[in-house]
């Protein structure tokens, strides 16, 4: 089914009603498995995924995760490692799109998702706090509608800051694409934020993740041909998006730090402000 | 195409609506280089007054002062940073790494995480389940982020309390531990890396029979079993339970056992160090599990389902909390219309249970 492109222009309006730099609905929510040592669930617009992390604990003995990685100058045996190794693992459950495909056991595409996150978070996890030991990050895809990269990092980061890894700032990451396709000679086009399935499909698109309020990009990812003049608009729209999402995630962080202070699961903290020195 | 990004309009407004309702210290975000939001002015004046800076502005109605990753705690030089904090390159400020409470001991600044693995600390009170056997040394899953080591030297072994190790002993290093067995212990020295040394040269340590194991989690934040003057206790069970020993491992890991004669108890009524020896080397490292009446199995079942609604309900586990819980519980079950059976204490039930203990 091909995108209307002429009825942008019209009402500047994208097929689902959004305009170029609206996001779609984010919902997360942290600590949903009472078991595991840090869980999240997230959806953007109907992309939703939820997401395990297990460790950082002893690598056990089914050591073969794929797209392990551990951050730089890990060789094979990270049992000497001096630093933990971040282990991501994707299931796409087979509900989760309109066509019931059966994944391949190693296919290529979720190989390269599980090392592109992997990556990132070693990246901004303080893995070197933990050395011989393992962080699986085990993500489920249960429904898919564009994004969905971008979704998987998101929930990956929130699971970490609920398992209590230390990390440089959260990784968050966005979509962003262009509204007309590469062939089209279309010097106006607009950068669109947030691309779901029809638009992926149809236009060219990007996924970007910042390293927190900074414009630091962690992971930039382009499967589509663009032409380069699109590239920085796309991109600079990207970037943003990244800072709004940020700012989602943190403050479903917040909200639960704050219930459970409340609750008086954990204690209150001390202001810097009121802090004499004895 | 010069590219300008607007912000879109209705997800400002309400986040910033959010902000000024309940969130006190989240402008900081934005505007984190002075880690403050809402200056009062009014004690600003009085901080000048007394002489204080007022470099950090006081945050308004800081009940919660949840920090999140990525965000500046202070940029002043003169605090230190700890656990749950880095230093930017090439910058003096202390940024939060993980999402929990700032604490502050003197000068040194770390944030507690909502939740997170145990961390050993040396004198804990640990329990623990043998996962590896090595040649001189056991593997122990203490629920940290490694597993810690018991080696053949730092347990009891029989014969002797205080005995040196022989090559027999590690010939049969099998006999007193094998992989999947319950100890209790105690975290001895920590290596460099945060790995645990465990020790069980006491006779309150060793292992453990007779009863029930129950993970729940520990002293890394969030709740749980936090650490306490006694971790250890014995307690007198309702309804025909017997006496009933409750270990709280400060790692999380819960033990709950018919209590049986310590040796410690068998000092007192036997005579001579060579009775006690002998009953070390025949109880100390046997899994045989004694007789345990069902009242008796009936009220370990009830203590565990008392933990596990304390943590359900967000609750601390101490030794007094699983007291009062564990009354509590009896009573519900007397007014039930099952009678003492009616240990179920999950769902509604643990509600319930919560909010008495929690009320008083």
């Amino acid at each position: 089914m091909p995108l209307d492109t002429s009825a942008y222009s019209l009402a500047l309006l994208r097929v689902d009603g959004r305009r170029w730099n609206e996001l779609r609905r984010m919902h997360a929510q942290i600590r949903t498995q009472a078991a595991a040592d840090g869980s999240s669930y997230l959806e953007m617009g109907h992309t939703k995924v939820m997401c395990v992390v297990t460790g950082p604990s002893e690598p056990g003995p089914r050591r073969s995760a794929v797209g392990a990685s551990g951050g730089t100058g890990v060789g094979g045996g990270s049992g000497e490692a001096a630093q933990a190794e971040v282990a991501v693992s994707i299931v796409i459950a087979g509900f989760s799109s309109v066509d019931r495909k059966r994944t391949a056991r190693g296919d290529k595409r979720i190989l390269e998702m599980q090392s592109t996150i992997s990556n990132a978070l070693a990246g901004s996890l303080h893995t070197h706090l933990y050395p011989h030991s393992a962080i699986n990050i085990s993500l489920h895809v249960l429904s898919q509608d564009g994004s969905l990269l971008a979704a998987l990092i998101n929930a990956a980061t929130l699971a970490c800051v609920d398992a209590g890894i230390p990390m440089t700032d959260y990784v968050a990451a966005c979509t962003a694409g262009s509204t007309s396709t590469y062939a089209a000679g279309d010097e106006a086009a607009d950068p669109l934020l947030d691309l779901n399935q029809q638009e992926e499909q149809e236009l060219p698109g990007l996924t970007v993740a910042t390293l927190g309020e900074s414009d630091r990009v962690a992971v930039l990812v382009c499967e589509s041909r663009v032409q380069v003049s699109r590239l920085e608009g796309m991109l600079a729209v990207a970037v943003d998006g990244c800072k709004q999402v940020r700012e989602i995630l943190d403050r479903v962080v917040r909200d639960k730090g704050r219930r459970m202070v409340q609750e008086g699961t954990i204690e209150k903290g001390v202001g810097v402000n009121d802090m004499e020195i004895d | 195409m010069p590219v300008t990004i607007l912000a879109p309009k209705a997800m400002r407004q309400d986040y910033g609506q959010a902000d000024k309702q309940n969130i006190s210290d989240d402008s900081d975000d934005a505007d984190s280089s002075n880690g403050g939001a809402e200056l009062d002015y009014a004690e600003l004046a009085k901080a000048d007054a007394e002489g204080h800076t007022h470099k950090r502005p006081r945050i308004a109605g800081g009940d919660f002062e949840i920090v999140t990753p990525g965000e500046v705690i202070t940029d002043d030089p003169q605090w230190m940073r700890g656990h749950g904090t880095y230093v930017a390159a090439g910058t003096t400020s202390i940024i939060s790494s993980v999402a929990g409470t700032i604490t502050r001991t003197n000068k040194l600044l770390s944030v507690r995480p909502l939740r997170a693995r145990y961390t050993p600390e040396v004198g804990d009170l640990v329990v623990g389940r043998i996962v590896e056997v090595q040649a001189k040394r056991w593997r122990v899953d203490v629920g940290a982020t490694q597993l810690a080591s018991l080696p053949l030297s730092a347990i009891n072994l029989p014969g002797g309390i205080l005995r040196k190790r022989t090559e027999t002993d590690e010939l049969q290093i099998r006999t007193f531990f094998a992989e999947g067995d319950l100890l209790v212990a105690e975290v001895q020295q920590l290596f460099q890396d945060g790995g645990a040394v465990l020790h069980t040269r006491s006779l309150k340590y060793g292992k453990l029979r007779n009863g029930m194991f129950v993970a729940v989690s520990g002293m890394g934040g969030g709740g749980g079993v936090v650490r306490s003057r006694r971790q250890v206790w014995t307690l007198e069970a309702a309804s025909g339970g017997g006496p009933i020993d409750v270990v709280l491992g400060v790692n999380g890991y819960v033990w709950i056992s018919k209590h049986v004669e310590t040796p410690e108890g068998l000092v007192e009524k036997t005579s001579g160090i060579t009775n006690l020896d002998e009953s070390v080397s025949a109880t100390m490292y046997s899994s045989q599990n004694d007789r345990i009446g069902p009242e008796t199995m009936r009220e370990i079942a009830r203590i565990r389902g008392v933990v596990t609604a304390l943590v359900d309900n967000g609750l601390r586990v101490d030794e007094d909390m699983v007291m009062r819980g564990y009354h509590e519980a009896v009573e519900m079950a007397m007014v039930s219309s099952v009678g003492a059976d009616d240990i179920y204490l999950g769902g509604e039930r643990g509600e319930q249970l919560a909010a008495v203990l929690t009320a008083v």
